[in-house]
């Protein structure tokens, strides 16, 4: 029966998080006392407070940018992954693609040294055909995006290990490094820079855009958002490009800070970046989540991984705390949804 | 007559933070009846239910089954007092065989703790053959049954945990009314006889449903509720369907259709020509002008919603052309339909129609996003303005735009749907069953908005299964059979009789 939906218990508390933002002042505390990013933001602060209290060397600013690039780096991947998932996708192969794009932008800056923007180019093009691929596979095959990109994520990495017979590429010239390692104001580390403006970017399409809207409509109803005029196929393979583009972003930052061109790298990232879009507060099921939510849930990965080192805690906790983070904080939303 | 009693709710009241969902409401429902329990949407009849069956906890009220006052506490407990709530989405396991649903967390087993499955059958054919339901095997999985044999089952699993009250939700909503081939035996039939058997099995039967017909076939009395209020109880036998929706809305429908009206009907605006698909749509053409309202009749299954599909673009077609307002439009996905003017309202408004987990005003701007958008921006002020616009027509009631369109009732969803193809200014709008599920109330209004459209030059096409609705409101009424074009017959010379021989192929030279 569906009177009962009618008569929901708490008709004004359920917004859509587009129009949630108010204009006036209460509008926007009430939004905030709301919003699910308010939960996991305190969570934040709380960690930041802990390690800052618990540790001398967290509130340094060493420390503080070590800690910022390397959640950049993690983030970057997480905002494409936030695209897919609000589509009600998955993309599995996004590790993979780090470590193609990586390997190729070794292969023609070292081997071949051709001009540094040349390289990079070509590792940005390498995200994207793989993306692309990803996308029309789905499309056309109808098999579910866990599989195809299951399959690429092979692929990619396998190709990555047999075009450099497993081994790691060194010796870039020291014009690509400071993507990577540089400062701005020798202070703010370009990668966090970089991943500040895309989150914007993303963040902007997402919110504002017909484009973003079509996605949240596809992850809210896909026969409907077929039915309603929107053309599905291509919007699958333009959101599996744009992830895929992200990760080979990542590429380019993460070759130029280790200045390797490595086949293992991008191991698990797939993981990190889902596990930030879920602690972000997003449906796995589309239709529900925020680049907000999922740069938090980014921030909040990258502090305990930081966390633990500082605390002298062995890296190999690091896993089950983020483990242990996930299914808390999926937890506690689902009780919290119940509780509505 | 008290001591058959077997269930009394008293004063029940329950409040839901801004709403008084049940307002001292009194039930009661003997052994060995069918008591009938109608309300619109928002009445409060789930609310009741859900109390019953442990879901929910009243406020204020007592209820007794058997004379003895009970506390329900959770469903488990009320399960054990008795009761069975058979939903209307059926809490079956898909993929696991029918005696093991009867008897789920009930199995036999053997004496290595081991389920012993020739017990297990045994035992579900017995309570299957209690009912005469011969066609369901123990053995069946129960994704390979329908759904009226699923509730089949479920009433065999009802009828084994011995209940003595059986409640049954919209039991036939998903059912089609005129159903299926016409050498099949119709399952509401089934269902019906099946009620009657609980009947005489002694078993207080609750039969929740908006179809009159099946109220008046099967119950002994009936139970109408309004706002959360008891309205009173009437013997079936003593009362008419205009009695009790007149009860059930709280004032006289004089036409539910209303009337036809000073409509002008002008230009071709659809025309379809040898359209064909597969084998399931063999050379349909038919043609509808503007201010026209066209009747689809046909029985479930007749391609009447591929064929609606097709022309949408939402399905390929194998051939045929479609002209809209005399242009031939090449349709090769829905965009190009909505582009060309045409709208298309899905028949299942929760898988096709709504983004339950959207705001209002993002369902009514979905089917428009150029509309409300600049340069690829959305513009959140004309995305606004354009929902209350349209909230406003089709009263929809909400307490605001931003209202997910999961929270409300069936008929203010539809009504959302509708406000989306609304929005398109379509000159052609193709609605696919778009009464079902919703209230009397909601119809009405429905009814009177797709007279509107025609009647501002819109060409509107009405496929549906409820035969008085297709004659109500056709000014023409198109007949498919087994994807095939069966014939056309004007509103005059329209009736039940004919089109039901035209759309099962019975007695066609009588027609003629």
């Amino acid at each position: 029966m569906s009177d009962q939906k009618t008569t929901s218990p708490e008709p004004g508390q359920e917004k859509s998080q587009n129009s949630g933002m108010s204009n006036s002042v209460i509008g926007f505390f009430k939004w905030l006392f709301r919003a699910r990013e308010t939960g996991i933001a305190v969570v934040v602060i709380v960690m930041i407070t802990f390690l800052s209290l618990a540790t001398d060397t967290f509130f340094t600013p060493g420390n503080l940018a070590v800690v910022a690039r390397q959640i950049s780096l993690s983030a970057i991947i997480a905002m494409g992954m936030t695209l897919v998932i609000l589509m009600g996708g998955i993309d599995l192969s996004v590790g993979a693609v780090v470590s193609i794009s990586s390997v190729m932008i070794g292969l023609t800056m070292v081997r071949a040294a051709m001009p540094i923007w040349l390289s990079i180019l070509i590792g940005l093009l390498m995200g994207v055909a793989i993306g692309m691929i990803n996308g029309t596979l789905i499309v056309r095959t109808k098999v579910p995006p866990f599989i195809i990109t299951l399959g690429m994520l092979g692929l990619a990495r396998g190709a990555a290990l047999v075009i450099t017979k497993g081994s790691s590429i060194s010796g870039f010239p020291t014009a690509y490094l400071p993507i990577g390692q540089g400062f701005v104001f020798k202070l703010i580390p370009i990668p966090v820079i970089i991943a500040i403006v895309l989150a914007v970017i993303v963040h902007f399409i997402l919110s504002r855009t017909t484009f973003g809207r079509r996605i949240y409509l596809i992850g809210s109803n896909e026969d409907a958002a077929r039915l309603s005029g929107i053309n599905v196929n291509r919007m699958k393979i333009a959101v599996f490009t744009i992830c895929s583009f992200l990760a080979s972003v990542e590429a380019v930052i993460e070759t130029s800070r280790m200045s390797t061109g490595q086949p293992a790298s991008g191991q698990g990232y797939e993981l990190t970046a889902i596990g930030s879009v879920i602690i972000g507060g997003a449906s796995m099921l589309g239709g529900e989540g925020t680049i907000l939510g999922t740069m938090l849930g980014a921030i909040l990965l990258g502090l305990i991984t930081n966390g633990l080192i500082l605390l002298g805690i062995s890296a190999y906790w690091q896993q089950v705390f983020s483990g242990t983070i996930i299914i808390l904080a999926v937890a506690l939303d689902t009780w919290r949804r119940q509780q509505k | 007559m008290e001591d058959s009693q077997v269930l009394f709710m008293r004063g029940i009241k329950k409040a839901f933070p801004g709403v008084q969902a049940l307002d001292g409401v009194d039930f009661e429902v003997r052994s060995g009846e069918v008591m009938a329990l109608v309300g619109e949407n928002g009445a409060g009849k789930s609310t009741l239910i859900k109390i019953l069956s442990g879901a929910y906890h009243a406020d204020e009220g007592e209820i007794f089954i058997k004379g003895q006052q009970v506390k329900i506490v959770d469903p488990k407990h009320s399960r054990d007092l008795g009761v069975s709530v058979i939903y209307q989405e059926l809490n079956l396991a898909e993929q696991v065989s029918v005696a093991e649903n009867i008897f789920a967390g009930r199995e036999v087993v053997n004496r290595f703790g081991l389920i012993d499955y020739k017990a297990l059958y045994k035992n579900a054919q017995q309570w299957l053959d209690m009912l005469h339901i011969s066609n369901v095997n123990p053995r069946d999985e129960i994704r390979q049954l329908g759904i009226a044999r699923k509730q089949m089952v479920e009433i065999a699993k009802a009828l084994s945990l011995e209940s003595s009250i059986i409640v049954m939700d919209e039991p036939t909503s998903s059912l089609p009314t005129v159903t299926t081939n016409p050498n099949d035996v119709n399952e509401v039939d089934v269902l019906l006889t099946m009620i009657g058997q609980l009947r005489e099995h002694g078993k207080a039967v609750v039969y929740i449903s908006h179809r009159m017909d099946e109220v008046f076939r099967i119950s002994d009395r009936i139970t109408i509720m309004r706002d959360g209020k008891l309205v009173g109880v009437r013997k079936t036998s003593e009362t008419t369907p205009k009695e009790i929706i007149s009860m059930m809305v709280g004032r006289n429908l004089e036409d539910m259709y209303g009337r036809a009206g000073e409509r002008k009907i002008g230009k071709t605006m659809l025309e379809v020509r040898g359209l064909n698909q597969g084998k399931r749509l063999k050379d349909i053409s038919f043609s509808v002008r503007s201010g026209e309202i066209l009747g689809v009749a046909g029985l479930v299954g007749a391609g009447r919603t591929e064929m609606a599909k097709a022309i949408f673009g939402a399905d390929p077609r194998d051939s045929g052309d479609i002209l809209i307002d005399g242009k031939p439009v090449n349709v090769r996905a829905p965009l190009d339909a909505i582009q060309a003017g045409l709208g298309y309202l899905p028949e299942d408004r929760k898988l096709q129609g709504l983004f339950l987990k959207m705001a209002i005003s993002t369902n009514v701007s979905a089917a428009n996003l150029s509309r409300i958008s600049q340069r690829g921006l959305v513009q959140e002020k004309w995305e606004k303005d354009l929902a209350q616009t349209y909230v406003k027509q089709l009263n929809i009631r909400t307490p605001s735009i931003d209202q997910f369109a999961r929270n409300l009732s069936g008929g203010n969803q539809q009504k959302v749907v509708i406000a989306k193809w609304l929005a398109v200014q379509p000159k052609v709008l193709i609605v696919d069953e778009p009464t079902r599920g919703v209230d009397v109330g909601a119809k009405i209004e429905i009814y009177n908005l797709l007279r509107s459209m025609a009647n501002l030059g819109v060409a509107v096409v009405m496929i549906s299964s409820e035969l008085p609705e297709i004659l109500g409101m056709s000014d023409r009424i198109v007949v498919i059979r087994e994807g095939h074009f069966a014939g056309v017959v004007d509103r005059v010379d329209a009736t039940e009789e004919k089109i039901m021989s035209m759309a099962t192929g019975i007695a066609t030279e009588v027609m003629k």
